[in-house]
């Protein structure tokens, strides 16, 4: 759906050319140490920060030239957390930017525990909570307007989504990230940090090093103790994963 | 799993039947207060005198002459400078913007001074003048403190910023105003002092009819934007990528706001607090959907500036309270009382 040709920044902070392509049903994980670009990554995925060169296209149309409102249909944001400065409450929110039905609020307050939460001002609730509130507006957004006749059920962009969790918490909302893909056949990419979320859970992974992809494909392939040691400046102690697909790494003492 | 039960829990954002209820309840009060507006004041006159017929000329003269004018006037300048209010706290994501505290209503209050002072008398038409000098001044207050706000980003420090940047306005704006009154001629300094302590008493239906088409354009420039508003609230980056065209909203917004408070100043003078106060308050009760609040707070701030008029003609009578030192003595504590409660939640 989402195809990337040589897209870049060139001013500060800058993106390397990138090619790429983001299919409907399939989890992605943008990873890499802080300052990486990550973020900025993940802006110009999502239009809010145009690319300088090169092209972005959402099923087969420049970004740049789908209107707002249209492209609002097509793929949501949830950015880092800002505090919401007004007191509403949880289902209210989670309905700002779309008009969804009684139906589809419950169903996502029930995907990420937050049925007892409904009706509690967001500003009272804390932070993990708060994060999950918005993640379930992302997912209402793209879910209540998509068209009748779209094929793929649109571009969810997450940013850090687990910051703020409980390994509980980032477990089931990891699990729910990827049954809504494959549920909605929905495209998901996340901004993770913690690379054994990412080894366990994504179909690929995206390895950003001072602005420039290095390195992408299957988690096993990319998440190489070797690379990450190297990239990070960290000391690893590999873990013998049950699956091969997915190896975890730990930090050395 | 999900029972079908639980699927009408949730009250839709927006219930026609709720809405309807409180915008037609604020409107019955304010027309009560209008009622109530019209019949009182230092010559007394029955609205039901001028309806019938039996009233005397000069009741007839002094009710349409000026106090009609006045009551319009009120409500005109209540919605405006509520509604703005309410607007700003959207646009800065925060419950403490207000016209008066981030300084737009001084910055186009000091202009208007100074257009009275470097002006009067000399060009035809200069009350409009006056209106244009109260729109430039405070565009420019809102440029400078968007300015400021831009590049502060998001977060506390942004809010603090604001409302220091606010503060140093008004200061400036003070000292100008006390230049201007130091280098006025004994006229327009008395002008100026009758003008500045914020009054309605200067309604007549040449510049009325005039600030109410006017305030009308702004006010639905203003409820045009509530749905935008609503969406801004999550941040740029995620309502940028829930449909919103941030730059255009915040142009919109900018330009009804200072158009509207600009007028309102060259007209009335600086009301205070009135734009923090009511959208404050309509909030608590109604929750912060701007769909609602918008013209809830216009509807309101009509409504506390008309009965606010009405006491300060009426209180002192023959003698007049200037409106806007019944409203800053009102606001002031209100304001102080919403910080400290604020400290204690953090």
């Amino acid at each position: 759906m989402l195809t990337l040709h040589k897209a870049s920044f060139t001013t500060t902070p800058s993106i390397a050319p990138l090619d790429g392509t983001l299919r409907p049903g399939e989890l992605l994980a943008i990873v890499g140490p802080n300052g990486a670009g990550k973020s900025t990554l993940l802006s110009m995925l999502s239009g809010f920060r145009p690319c300088e060169q090169g092209e972005l296209h959402l099923d087969g149309k420049r970004l740049s030239e789908w209107p707002i409102n249209e492209l609002a249909n097509r793929r949501a944001l949830v950015a880092q957390q800002e505090l919401p400065g007004f007191d509403w409450q949880t289902f209210e929110l989670v309905s700002l930017g779309s008009n969804p039905s009684n139906a589809l609020i419950a169903e996502l307050l029930h995907d990420l525990d937050l049925t007892h939460l409904a009706k509690r001002s967001v500003l009272s609730l804390s932070g993990g909570e708060r994060q999950r509130v918005m993640i379930a507006r992302g997912a209402c957004q793209l879910l209540s307007r998509r068209s009748p006749t779209a094929k793929d059920g649109g571009l969810l962009l997450l940013d850090e989504p687990t910051s703020a969790l409980d390994i509980g918490q980032q477990q089931r909302l990891m699990r729910q990230l990827r049954a809504w893909a494959e549920r909605h056949h929905m495209a998901i990419v996340c901004v993770l940090h913690d690379l054994n979320l990412a080894s366990t859970y994504a179909d690929r992974v995206w390895l950003l090093h001072q602005g420039q992809r290095i390195a992408h494909g299957s988690p096993a392939l990319v998440l190489d103790p070797a690379t990450i040691a190297e990239v990070y400046d960290v000391e690893l102690l590999p873990i013998n994963s049950r699956n091969a697909a997915a190896p975890l790494l730990a930090l050395t003492p | 799993m999900i029972t079908s039960a639980s699927h009408d829990r949730y009250r839709p954002l927006l219930p026609l039947s709720r809405t309807a209820r409180v915008l037609s309840g604020l409107t019955l009060a304010l027309l009560i207060a209008l009622g109530w507006g019209a019949a009182s004041g230092a010559l007394g006159v029955s609205p039901w005198a001028l309806i019938n017929g039996s009233a005397d000329e000069l009741s007839v003269q002094v009710w349409w002459q000026l106090r009609l004018p006045r009551l319009l006037l009120g409500v005109a300048v209540g919605a405006m400078l509520a509604g703005s209010g309410a607007a700003m706290q959207g646009l800065f994501r925060n419950p403490l913007a207000d016209p008066t505290l981030l300084g737009l209503a001084s910055g186009a209050g000091l202009f208007v001074a100074l257009w009275i002072v470097l002006f009067q008398g000399s060009a035809a038409g200069s009350l409009y003048g006056q209106f244009a000098a109260g729109f430039l001044g405070a565009l420019s207050v809102c440029l400078v403190v968007f300015g400021i706000a831009k590049r502060q980003g998001g977060g506390s420090a942004a809010v603090m910023s604001l409302l220091l940047a606010g503060l140093a306005i008004n200061t400036l704006a003070g000292a100008g105003g006390g230049v201007l009154a130091f280098i006025a001629s004994d006229d327009q300094l008395r002008q100026l002092s009758l003008w500045g302590m914020g009054t309605l008493t200067n309604a007549l239906w040449r510049t009325t009819a005039v600030a109410l088409a006017l305030i009308a354009v702004a006010l639905w420039l203003l409820i045009r934007s509530a749905r935008e508003l609503d969406l801004l609230q999550l941040g740029e980056s995620t309502a940028h990528a829930a449909g919103l065209d941030a730059t255009c909203l915040k142009r919109r917004v900018v330009v009804a706001t200072s158009l509207g408070v600009g007028l309102c100043v060259a007209l009335t003078g600086v009301i205070g607090f009135l734009g923090l106060l009511v959208p404050h308050c309509l909030r608590l009760w109604l929750g912060p959907g701007h769909r609602l609040l918008l013209p809830a707070s216009m509807l309101g701030g009509a409504l506390l500036l008309v009965v606010a008029d009405t006491l300060a003609r009426t209180l002192g009578a023959p003698a007049e309270i200037p409106v806007g030192l019944l409203t800053s003595l009102l606001g002031g504590p209100y304001f102080l009382y919403l910080l400290m409660r604020r400290n204690r939640a953090c």
